[in-house]
Protein backbone atom coordinates (compact mmCIF):
# COMPACT_ATOMS: atom_id res chain seq x y z
CA UNK A 1 0.00 0.00 0.00
CA UNK A 2 2.63 2.70 1.21
CA UNK A 3 4.37 1.86 -2.19
CA UNK A 4 1.36 2.19 -4.26
CA UNK A 5 0.75 6.00 -2.44
CA UNK A 6 4.24 6.50 -3.44
CA UNK A 7 3.38 6.02 -7.14
CA UNK A 8 -0.05 7.86 -7.42
CA UNK A 9 -0.68 11.11 -8.85
CA UNK A 10 -0.32 14.16 -7.27
CA UNK A 11 -3.53 15.57 -7.28
CA UNK A 12 -5.01 12.72 -5.29
CA UNK A 13 -2.93 14.19 -2.30
CA UNK A 14 -4.04 17.53 -3.30
CA UNK A 15 -7.89 16.34 -3.42
CA UNK A 16 -7.28 14.69 0.14
CA UNK A 17 -5.42 17.64 1.25
CA UNK A 18 -7.84 20.39 0.18
CA UNK A 19 -11.06 17.82 1.48
CA UNK A 20 -9.17 17.59 5.15
CA UNK A 21 -7.88 21.27 5.49
CA UNK A 22 -10.97 22.63 5.87
CA UNK A 23 -11.32 20.73 8.90
CA UNK A 24 -7.71 21.11 10.18
CA UNK A 25 -4.63 22.44 9.02
CA UNK A 26 -2.84 18.89 7.65
CA UNK A 27 0.68 18.80 6.96
CA UNK A 28 2.11 16.49 3.87
CA UNK A 29 3.63 13.89 6.34
CA UNK A 30 0.80 14.02 8.30
CA UNK A 31 -1.47 13.49 4.85
CA UNK A 32 0.70 10.75 3.79
CA UNK A 33 0.44 9.32 7.61
CA UNK A 34 -3.50 9.21 7.08
CA UNK A 35 -3.20 7.98 3.26
CA UNK A 36 -1.94 4.68 4.38
CA UNK A 37 -5.21 3.81 6.25
CA UNK A 38 -7.27 4.13 2.39
CA UNK A 39 -7.53 2.48 -0.46
CA UNK A 40 -7.51 3.35 -4.23
CA UNK A 41 -10.23 1.81 -5.96
CA UNK A 42 -10.89 1.97 -9.72
CA UNK A 43 -14.68 1.12 -11.39
CA UNK A 44 -16.24 1.55 -14.85
CA UNK A 45 -18.98 3.94 -15.75
CA UNK A 46 -22.34 2.43 -14.60
CA UNK A 47 -21.15 0.41 -11.91
CA UNK A 48 -23.49 -0.44 -9.07
CA UNK A 49 -20.45 0.62 -5.84
CA UNK A 50 -23.66 -0.14 -2.95
CA UNK A 51 -27.36 -1.14 -3.44
CA UNK A 52 -30.13 -1.10 -1.76
CA UNK A 53 -29.96 -2.74 1.03
CA UNK A 54 -26.11 -3.67 1.24
CA UNK A 55 -23.85 -2.28 4.64
CA UNK A 56 -21.89 0.59 3.26
CA UNK A 57 -18.10 -0.54 4.05
CA UNK A 58 -16.69 2.80 2.47
CA UNK A 59 -16.12 6.42 2.83
CA UNK A 60 -15.07 7.50 -0.83
CA UNK A 61 -13.14 11.06 -1.97
CA UNK A 62 -13.85 11.16 -5.77
CA UNK A 63 -10.11 11.78 -7.43
CA UNK A 64 -11.81 11.74 -10.44
CA UNK A 65 -14.85 10.41 -12.29
CA UNK A 66 -19.06 11.19 -11.07
CA UNK A 67 -20.69 9.06 -8.95
CA UNK A 68 -24.86 9.47 -7.87
CA UNK A 69 -26.53 8.59 -5.07
CA UNK A 70 -30.04 8.03 -5.35
CA UNK A 71 -32.97 6.97 -2.76
CA UNK A 72 -35.24 4.39 -5.13
CA UNK A 73 -38.88 5.76 -4.17
CA UNK A 74 -41.42 3.06 -4.91
CA UNK A 75 -41.24 2.77 -9.43
CA UNK A 76 -38.70 6.07 -9.81
CA UNK A 77 -35.94 7.08 -7.69
CA UNK A 78 -34.65 10.58 -6.49
CA UNK A 79 -30.99 12.04 -6.96
CA UNK A 80 -29.68 12.81 -3.35
CA UNK A 81 -26.19 13.63 -4.70
CA UNK A 82 -23.68 14.23 -7.79
CA UNK A 83 -20.30 13.90 -6.50
CA UNK A 84 -17.28 15.29 -8.36
CA UNK A 85 -13.63 15.40 -7.83
CA UNK A 86 -13.08 16.72 -4.64
CA UNK A 87 -16.41 15.59 -3.16
CA UNK A 88 -17.04 13.06 -0.40
CA UNK A 89 -19.74 10.25 -1.42
CA UNK A 90 -21.04 7.38 0.55
CA UNK A 91 -24.50 6.10 1.98
CA UNK A 92 -23.84 7.79 5.35
CA UNK A 93 -26.45 6.50 7.35
CA UNK A 94 -25.05 2.39 6.46
CA UNK A 95 -21.95 3.68 6.85
CA UNK A 96 -21.88 5.15 10.53
CA UNK A 97 -24.43 2.66 11.54
CA UNK A 98 -23.58 -0.46 10.18
CA UNK A 99 -27.20 -1.07 8.73
CA UNK A 100 -28.62 -2.21 5.03
CA UNK A 101 -28.43 1.10 2.91
CA UNK A 102 -31.33 2.82 1.52
CA UNK A 103 -30.00 4.39 -0.95
CA UNK A 104 -27.57 3.40 -4.04
CA UNK A 105 -24.26 4.45 -5.20
CA UNK A 106 -23.96 4.00 -8.83
CA UNK A 107 -20.38 5.95 -11.21
CA UNK A 108 -22.02 7.54 -13.95
CA UNK A 109 -18.29 8.10 -15.40
CA UNK A 110 -15.14 5.75 -14.91
CA UNK A 111 -14.63 6.37 -12.03
CA UNK A 112 -11.46 6.89 -9.13
CA UNK A 113 -12.09 6.53 -5.33
CA UNK A 114 -9.48 7.06 -2.15
CA UNK A 115 -11.28 5.22 0.28
CA UNK A 116 -11.52 4.29 3.62
CA UNK A 117 -13.22 1.54 5.26
CA UNK A 118 -14.90 1.50 8.55
CA UNK A 119 -12.98 -0.59 10.49
CA UNK A 120 -9.46 1.54 8.95
CA UNK A 121 -11.36 4.93 10.13
CA UNK A 122 -11.95 3.40 13.94
CA UNK A 123 -7.72 2.37 13.49
CA UNK A 124 -7.08 5.65 12.06
CA UNK A 125 -9.42 7.53 14.78
CA UNK A 126 -7.20 5.04 17.47
CA UNK A 127 -4.23 6.05 16.15
CA UNK A 128 -3.52 9.01 14.07
CA UNK A 129 -2.83 11.49 16.88
CA UNK A 130 -5.42 13.70 15.94
CA UNK A 131 -7.33 11.25 14.58
CA UNK A 132 -10.27 11.69 17.52
CA UNK A 133 -10.20 15.66 16.55
CA UNK A 134 -9.94 15.09 13.27
CA UNK A 135 -13.02 13.17 13.07
CA UNK A 136 -15.42 15.16 15.27
CA UNK A 137 -14.63 18.26 12.75
CA UNK A 138 -15.68 15.94 9.66
CA UNK A 139 -18.50 14.60 11.64
CA UNK A 140 -19.26 18.41 12.18
CA UNK A 141 -18.40 19.63 8.83
CA UNK A 142 -20.89 17.17 7.44
CA UNK A 143 -23.85 18.04 9.71
CA UNK A 144 -23.41 21.76 8.80
CA UNK A 145 -23.85 20.91 5.37
CA UNK A 146 -26.53 18.62 5.89
CA UNK A 147 -28.66 21.48 7.44
CA UNK A 148 -27.32 23.70 5.31
CA UNK A 149 -28.98 22.01 2.25
CA UNK A 150 -31.91 21.28 3.99
CA UNK A 151 -32.54 25.40 5.03
CA UNK A 152 -31.92 26.12 1.46
CA UNK A 153 -34.49 23.81 0.05
CA UNK A 154 -37.14 25.18 2.81
CA UNK A 155 -36.19 28.62 1.61
CA UNK A 156 -35.60 28.85 -1.84
CA UNK A 157 -37.64 28.34 -4.94
CA UNK A 158 -37.33 26.27 -7.35
CA UNK A 159 -35.92 28.90 -9.72
CA UNK A 160 -33.76 30.08 -7.37
CA UNK A 161 -31.99 26.59 -6.78
CA UNK A 162 -31.74 26.06 -10.40
CA UNK A 163 -29.73 29.15 -10.86
CA UNK A 164 -27.69 28.81 -8.12
CA UNK A 165 -27.26 25.09 -9.02
CA UNK A 166 -26.31 26.11 -12.96
CA UNK A 167 -24.09 29.43 -11.82
CA UNK A 168 -21.85 26.94 -9.29
CA UNK A 169 -21.69 23.89 -11.31
CA UNK A 170 -22.08 24.80 -15.29
CA UNK A 171 -19.91 21.79 -16.01
CA UNK A 172 -22.65 19.80 -14.83
CA UNK A 173 -24.55 20.73 -17.71
CA UNK A 174 -22.20 18.75 -19.82
CA UNK A 175 -21.78 15.54 -17.74
CA UNK A 176 -24.62 14.75 -16.36
CA UNK A 177 -28.44 14.23 -18.70
CA UNK A 178 -30.76 16.83 -18.00
CA UNK A 179 -33.23 14.05 -16.53
CA UNK A 180 -31.09 13.60 -13.32
CA UNK A 181 -30.40 17.16 -12.60
CA UNK A 182 -33.71 17.72 -12.64
CA UNK A 183 -34.00 14.98 -10.08
CA UNK A 184 -31.52 16.27 -7.84
CA UNK A 185 -32.79 19.47 -7.55
CA UNK A 186 -36.24 18.44 -7.28
CA UNK A 187 -37.74 19.68 -10.41
CA UNK A 188 -40.05 18.36 -12.91
CA UNK A 189 -38.56 17.61 -16.02
CA UNK A 190 -40.47 19.92 -18.18
CA UNK A 191 -39.88 22.65 -15.71
CA UNK A 192 -35.89 21.99 -15.77
CA UNK A 193 -36.14 22.55 -19.75
CA UNK A 194 -38.05 25.82 -19.33
CA UNK A 195 -35.43 27.36 -16.66
CA UNK A 196 -32.68 26.36 -18.98
CA UNK A 197 -34.17 27.89 -22.21
CA UNK A 198 -34.50 31.01 -20.06
CA UNK A 199 -31.05 30.73 -19.02
CA UNK A 200 -29.91 30.57 -22.41
CA UNK A 201 -31.78 33.47 -23.59
CA UNK A 202 -30.44 35.60 -20.57
CA UNK A 203 -27.28 34.88 -22.22
CA UNK A 204 -27.41 36.20 -25.17
CA UNK B 1 -31.08 16.78 36.86
CA UNK B 2 -27.96 15.37 36.92
CA UNK B 3 -29.20 11.76 36.71
CA UNK B 4 -31.20 12.90 33.67
CA UNK B 5 -28.07 14.35 31.56
CA UNK B 6 -26.31 10.78 32.64
CA UNK B 7 -28.64 8.85 30.99
CA UNK B 8 -28.56 10.60 27.48
CA UNK B 9 -24.41 10.65 28.07
CA UNK B 10 -24.50 6.85 28.88
CA UNK B 11 -26.54 6.37 25.34
CA UNK B 12 -23.27 8.12 23.85
CA UNK B 13 -20.01 7.12 25.45
CA UNK B 14 -19.06 4.93 28.11
CA UNK B 15 -17.62 7.60 31.29
CA UNK B 16 -16.27 6.99 34.73
CA UNK B 17 -18.35 8.91 37.62
CA UNK B 18 -14.98 11.01 38.39
CA UNK B 19 -15.24 11.58 33.69
CA UNK B 20 -18.93 12.62 34.23
CA UNK B 21 -18.26 14.80 37.22
CA UNK B 22 -15.64 16.94 35.26
CA UNK B 23 -18.54 17.72 32.28
CA UNK B 24 -21.33 17.83 34.97
CA UNK B 25 -19.51 20.72 36.65
CA UNK B 26 -19.23 22.84 33.14
CA UNK B 27 -23.47 22.74 32.89
CA UNK B 28 -25.08 25.52 34.87
CA UNK B 29 -28.80 25.16 35.69
CA UNK B 30 -31.10 27.85 33.65
CA UNK B 31 -34.70 28.69 33.17
CA UNK B 32 -36.52 30.37 30.92
CA UNK B 33 -40.70 31.35 30.69
CA UNK B 34 -42.54 29.86 28.05
CA UNK B 35 -42.56 32.12 24.27
CA UNK B 36 -38.61 33.22 25.16
CA UNK B 37 -37.09 33.96 22.52
CA UNK B 38 -33.63 32.49 23.68
CA UNK B 39 -31.51 32.82 20.41
CA UNK B 40 -32.44 35.82 17.94
CA UNK B 41 -31.77 35.81 13.90
CA UNK B 42 -28.26 37.28 13.74
CA UNK B 43 -27.47 35.73 17.33
CA UNK B 44 -23.88 34.31 17.72
CA UNK B 45 -24.62 31.88 19.93
CA UNK B 46 -21.96 30.42 22.75
CA UNK B 47 -24.47 28.70 24.66
CA UNK B 48 -26.35 25.12 24.01
CA UNK B 49 -28.35 23.37 26.29
CA UNK B 50 -29.54 20.12 27.66
CA UNK B 51 -33.30 19.90 28.11
CA UNK B 52 -34.51 18.81 31.83
CA UNK B 53 -38.24 20.10 31.43
CA UNK B 54 -39.76 21.74 28.57
CA UNK B 55 -40.26 22.05 25.10
CA UNK B 56 -38.77 24.78 22.31
CA UNK B 57 -38.91 24.93 18.66
CA UNK B 58 -36.22 26.63 16.46
CA UNK B 59 -37.35 28.09 13.19
CA UNK B 60 -36.60 30.70 10.29
CA UNK B 61 -38.97 32.87 8.15
CA UNK B 62 -39.72 32.44 4.95
CA UNK B 63 -41.21 35.53 3.72
CA UNK B 64 -43.78 36.21 6.76
CA UNK B 65 -44.15 32.40 7.16
CA UNK B 66 -42.18 30.59 9.83
CA UNK B 67 -40.44 27.27 8.65
CA UNK B 68 -40.13 25.34 12.12
CA UNK B 69 -37.35 22.87 11.36
CA UNK B 70 -36.80 21.73 15.25
CA UNK B 71 -39.25 20.87 18.32
CA UNK B 72 -36.82 19.96 20.87
CA UNK B 73 -38.07 18.52 24.55
CA UNK B 74 -36.60 16.84 27.55
CA UNK B 75 -33.55 14.66 27.32
CA UNK B 76 -32.62 16.85 23.86
CA UNK B 77 -30.08 19.29 22.87
CA UNK B 78 -31.24 22.71 22.19
CA UNK B 79 -29.51 25.75 20.75
CA UNK B 80 -28.69 27.22 17.24
CA UNK B 81 -26.06 24.76 16.79
CA UNK B 82 -25.00 25.79 13.54
CA UNK B 83 -24.22 29.31 14.69
CA UNK B 84 -22.57 27.51 17.70
CA UNK B 85 -20.48 25.04 15.45
CA UNK B 86 -19.53 27.49 13.05
CA UNK B 87 -18.94 30.92 15.25
CA UNK B 88 -21.54 32.21 12.55
CA UNK B 89 -24.81 34.58 13.24
CA UNK B 90 -27.79 32.59 13.85
CA UNK B 91 -30.10 31.91 10.78
CA UNK B 92 -32.47 30.36 13.39
CA UNK B 93 -34.75 31.86 16.40
CA UNK B 94 -34.57 29.30 18.97
CA UNK B 95 -38.36 29.89 21.38
CA UNK B 96 -39.52 28.06 24.27
CA UNK B 97 -42.86 26.48 24.00
CA UNK B 98 -43.51 25.81 27.50
CA UNK B 99 -41.34 27.45 30.15
CA UNK B 100 -37.73 25.47 30.09
CA UNK B 101 -36.27 24.15 32.39
CA UNK B 102 -32.00 22.82 31.06
CA UNK B 103 -28.24 22.74 31.66
CA UNK B 104 -26.29 25.20 29.66
CA UNK B 105 -22.74 24.56 28.48
CA UNK B 106 -20.15 27.48 27.25
CA UNK B 107 -18.12 26.73 23.69
CA UNK B 108 -15.63 27.54 25.77
CA UNK B 109 -16.15 25.14 28.37
CA UNK B 110 -16.62 22.40 25.65
CA UNK B 111 -13.39 22.78 23.47
CA UNK B 112 -11.38 23.38 26.90
CA UNK B 113 -12.84 19.59 27.72
CA UNK B 114 -11.67 18.35 23.74
CA UNK B 115 -8.23 19.66 23.86
CA UNK B 116 -8.27 17.93 27.57
CA UNK B 117 -8.51 14.80 26.39
CA UNK B 118 -9.26 12.87 22.93
CA UNK B 119 -12.31 10.25 25.18
CA UNK B 120 -14.06 14.18 25.07
CA UNK B 121 -13.59 14.72 20.98
CA UNK B 122 -14.92 11.18 20.76
CA UNK B 123 -17.74 12.03 22.94
CA UNK B 124 -18.19 14.92 20.52
CA UNK B 125 -18.39 13.35 17.90
CA UNK B 126 -20.67 10.95 19.16
CA UNK B 127 -23.22 13.65 19.72
CA UNK B 128 -22.43 15.12 16.64
CA UNK B 129 -22.74 12.06 14.76
CA UNK B 130 -26.23 11.28 16.47
CA UNK B 131 -27.13 14.64 15.19
CA UNK B 132 -26.13 14.01 11.49
CA UNK B 133 -28.28 10.61 11.33
CA UNK B 134 -31.40 12.52 12.80
CA UNK B 135 -30.88 15.13 10.04
CA UNK B 136 -30.17 12.30 7.46
CA UNK B 137 -33.20 10.39 8.23
CA UNK B 138 -35.46 13.11 8.23
CA UNK B 139 -34.29 14.09 4.71
CA UNK B 140 -34.54 10.20 3.50
CA UNK B 141 -38.45 10.12 5.01
CA UNK B 142 -39.38 13.25 3.30
CA UNK B 143 -38.80 12.01 0.15
CA UNK B 144 -39.53 8.24 0.13
CA UNK B 145 -42.71 8.20 2.64
CA UNK B 146 -46.59 10.18 1.02
CA UNK B 147 -47.50 12.93 3.60
CA UNK B 148 -49.75 10.55 4.99
CA UNK B 149 -47.31 8.26 6.30
CA UNK B 150 -45.05 11.07 7.24
CA UNK B 151 -47.86 11.87 9.84
CA UNK B 152 -48.95 8.73 11.03
CA UNK B 153 -45.35 7.93 11.66
CA UNK B 154 -45.03 11.03 13.66
CA UNK B 155 -48.09 10.96 15.55
CA UNK B 156 -47.27 7.26 16.27
CA UNK B 157 -43.83 8.00 17.63
CA UNK B 158 -44.53 11.60 19.51
CA UNK B 159 -47.82 10.94 20.91
CA UNK B 160 -46.65 13.20 23.31
CA UNK B 161 -45.62 16.47 20.68
CA UNK B 162 -49.81 15.90 20.03
CA UNK B 163 -51.06 17.23 23.10
CA UNK B 164 -48.37 19.78 24.04
CA UNK B 165 -47.34 21.77 20.53
CA UNK B 166 -49.93 23.77 18.53
CA UNK B 167 -51.27 22.18 15.46
CA UNK B 168 -49.61 24.92 13.06
CA UNK B 169 -46.82 23.98 14.67
CA UNK B 170 -46.59 20.36 13.69
CA UNK B 171 -47.63 21.27 10.71
CA UNK B 172 -45.03 23.22 9.86
CA UNK B 173 -42.84 20.96 11.09
CA UNK B 174 -43.22 18.41 9.27
CA UNK B 175 -44.05 19.97 5.72
CA UNK B 176 -48.09 19.22 5.90
CA UNK B 177 -50.45 22.23 4.92
CA UNK B 178 -52.54 23.20 7.85
CA UNK B 179 -55.35 22.07 6.01
CA UNK B 180 -54.00 19.17 4.97
CA UNK B 181 -53.02 18.43 8.84
CA UNK B 182 -56.25 18.90 10.12
CA UNK B 183 -57.89 16.68 7.46
CA UNK B 184 -55.27 13.92 8.58
CA UNK B 185 -56.20 14.27 11.94
CA UNK B 186 -59.31 13.57 11.96
CA UNK B 187 -58.32 10.64 9.85
CA UNK B 188 -56.28 8.83 12.49
CA UNK B 189 -59.09 9.28 15.06
CA UNK B 190 -61.43 7.23 12.90
CA UNK B 191 -58.78 4.80 12.45
CA UNK B 192 -58.22 4.10 16.11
Amino acid sequence: MNKAFAEIDPIYFEYAQKYLGRFMPITREELIDLLQYCEIRKFDKRTILVKEGEIDNYLNLVVKGLVRKYLPVKKSECILQLATEGHVVQSEISYLTRTPSLVVLETLEPTILVSLTYDKMEEALDKFPKGERLGRLILSGMFIKKDESRYNRLLKSTRERFFEYIEHHPHMLQRVSQKYLASYLHIKPETFSRLKAIMTKRKK
Amino acid sequence: MFEQIRKFIDQHIELSDEEFQTLASKFHPVSFDKKTKVVEIGDITTTIYFVIKGITRRYFYRGKQEVITHLVRENGIMGSVISFLTGEPSRYILETIEPVTALAISKQDLEGLFLSDKKWEKFGRKILTSFFLQIEYRNLDNIRFSTKERFINFMKQNPDLVMRVPQKHLASYLEIQPETFSRLKHLMVKEK
